[in-house]
């Protein structure tokens, strides 16, 4: 064997090396995250069991019922729609592993697109993952993309014909679970599962819905609740009750005729009061510098301070950052402050969940300690 | 010597104190009802108002696409500040559509000599380029402007207050601007 033979051959080898290496670790985005049930939850089930076809493929999800067994509302929360918003699953995390429920019940789906956390969004340099120290042992949960993997349902359209609308989105929006409600079954896969949550909704008769998202700080929705028009007196009962509290939120109106979006057509389509809810994560925005799993969990980023400080920012955003506690923090307040507000406007629905943590308590002692 | 020169500072003080308590106070108008209340901008704060108004105990109606013909039998507008493209969406209009309501409702307003309070409770949210040409079309014209803090962190409304000789009020939250507008209507 002549020289450049040996080395060809030994240039081969090293590229086999480096892609099994890194294609193991891509692959490890596979295996799910451990998300232990807490003292609250009375039944798991799979979003597959609303709809079948769900079943056996990466776009299956586990659902967590809270039963209190006193008759009451039934929420329901979504974490997940976009995995690459960590604050939205870690506060459904945070009540399937904390919360228990004394009237109503409580149904909990911590990763809704759950392909979508099965890879990350190329060109963002996004971590695969990142940890939490809990109150045992260090947490790792994935960071996914901000939709389905590519792989289930390739190539994207040039087009995005939303279904029914015939609303007309960039291509890649195919992907986006929260474009794609009400879902069809025979359609794309992200569609497929936008059906099986509306099939969840109408047949365990939820009553208030709640859709947690984050958004990069220099987007005008953030700190925000997006109401339907239906519940839109709640909501701003609730935002008097969390501004007396010192958090701030925009209360936004859904748009009529912007399809495909939870709080648009779960409330269209159903009796349920849908609520989306956005904090600020800067590991999503454009000014960001060092993208890694620290910015993930302590939203830290010196270029949002500069931004901030030159008034730029339309939130108040200091050296102390945007972590993932104070983020998980509100949104778990809103979601209680909602849930209050329902109870006001709707008397004879009670839900009654105990066991949130205070948005004080989870800033100041941290988001592990509300994690098994 | 020295004690009417104390005299007469004290009472140069008191009575300047006085006087500008009393200019400040006739500087807020009072308002009567029925009270309008619509939006500048189409953002969500205009129910955010609604509940404020009810909890002041004033009976108000919020329209926040109001027309001029909505101006019928109103004694008050309060027309809340602050743009919001989910809300321009929500009403299914353009940004030079509200621009082009909002102008001609003040106008109206004005016309018909109605009061006009201003709200701008959005913050931080609603300032800005898009929100501010709404802010300042909807401050000039009216005679009290209840603002919270946040969306004042540059001047921009208790500047128009200063060069308009406009009434003022900052509160820190939403929720304090409640007594201001229960005060604003008490008989």
């Amino acid at each position: 064997m002549e020289r450049h033979h040996i080395i060809a051959f030994s240039l081969l080898a090293i590229v086999v090396v480096v892609c099994t290496l890194a294609g193991r670790e891509f692959l490890r985005m596979h295996e799910p995250d451990e998300i232990i049930p807490g003292p609250g939850v009375t039944s798991t089930v799979s979003l597959s069991t609303y709809f079948g076809a769900l079943a056996g493929t990466s776009s299956d999800a586990n659902v967590y019922v809270l039963d209190s067994g006193r008759q009451g509302a039934t929420a329901l929360v979504l974490g997940g729609t976009h995995p690459n918003e960590p604050a939205g699953f870690m506060t459904a995390v945070v009540l399937t592993e904390h919360v228990t429920v004394q009237t109503g019940r409580l149904i909990v789906i911590p990763q809704v697109c759950s392909s979508g956390f099965t890879c990350t969004d190329p060109l963002e340099g996004y971590p695969q993952s990142f940890s939490v120290q809990s109150r045992t042992k260090l947490r790792s949960f994935r960071f996914g993309a901000r939709g389905s993997n590519p792989i289930t349902e390739w190539p994207d359209p040039l087009v995005f014909l939303q279904y029914p609308s015939g609303q007309q989105l960039s291509g890649n929006e195919v992907r986006n679970l929260n474009r794609s409600y009400p879902g069809r079954p025979d359609g794309t896969v992200t569609e497929r599962v936008a059906y099986a949550v509306m099939r969840l909704i109408e047949r365990e008769k939820v009553d208030i819905a709640f859709d947690l998202h984050e958004a990069a700080p220099e987007i005008p929705i953030i700190n925000a609740i997006v109401t339907h028009e239906k519940g839109k007196d709640a909501a701003a009962s609730a935002l008097f009750t969390l501004e007396s509290e010192n958090l701030q939120y925009a209360l936004e109106m859904s748009p009529p005729n912007f399809h495909g979006l939870s709080h648009r057509e779960w409330g269209d389509r159903s009796p349920v009061f849908p609520y989306l809810m956005e904090t600020s994560n800067p590991i999503q925005g454009r000014l960001r510098g060092v993208t890694n799993e620290e910015l993930v969990v302590k939203g830290i980023d010196q270029k949002y301070y500069e931004a901030a400080q030159i008034g730029s920012m339309r939130i108040t955003y200091d050296l102390a950052g945007e972590p993932l506690a104070r983020r998980v923090g509100r949104h778990l307040r809103g979601l209680q402050a909602l849930l209050g507000a329902y109870m006001e406007a709707m008397p004879e629905k009670g839900i009654v969940v105990e066991g949130i943590p205070a948005y004080e308590e989870i800033v100041a002692r941290g988001l592990g300690e509300y994690l098994h | 010597m020295k004690r009417a020169l104390i005299l007469i500072v004290t009472a140069t003080l008191i009575l300047l104190t006085t006087a500008s308590t009393v200019m400040l106070s006739q500087s807020k108008p009072k308002y009567d009802q029925p009270v309008l209340i619509t939006s500048a901008g189409q953002s969500a704060d205009v129910t955010i108002a609604g509940t404020l108004f009810k909890k002041a105990n004033v009976q108000a109606k919020a329209l926040p696409l109001a027309k001029a013909a909505d101006l019928e039998g109103i004694k008050t507008l309060v027309v809340v500040a602050g743009f919001s493209s989910k809300g321009l969406g929500a009403a299914g209009i353009s940004r030079e559509q509200e621009l082009t309501r909002v102008q001609s409702i003040l106008q109206a307003a004005k016309e018909k000599k109605l009061k006009i309070m201003m709200l701008h409770i959005g913050g931080k949210a609603r300032r800005g380029n898009q929100s501010d040409d709404f802010n300042k079309m909807a401050a000039e014209v009216s005679s009290y402007l209840l603002v919270v803090k946040q969306g004042d962190e540059d001047q921009f409304f208790s500047k128009i207050a200063g060069e308009k000789k406009i009434a003022i009020d900052l509160v820190d939250k939403i929720v304090d601007a409640v007594q201001p507008v229960a005060k604003a209507f008490a008989k």
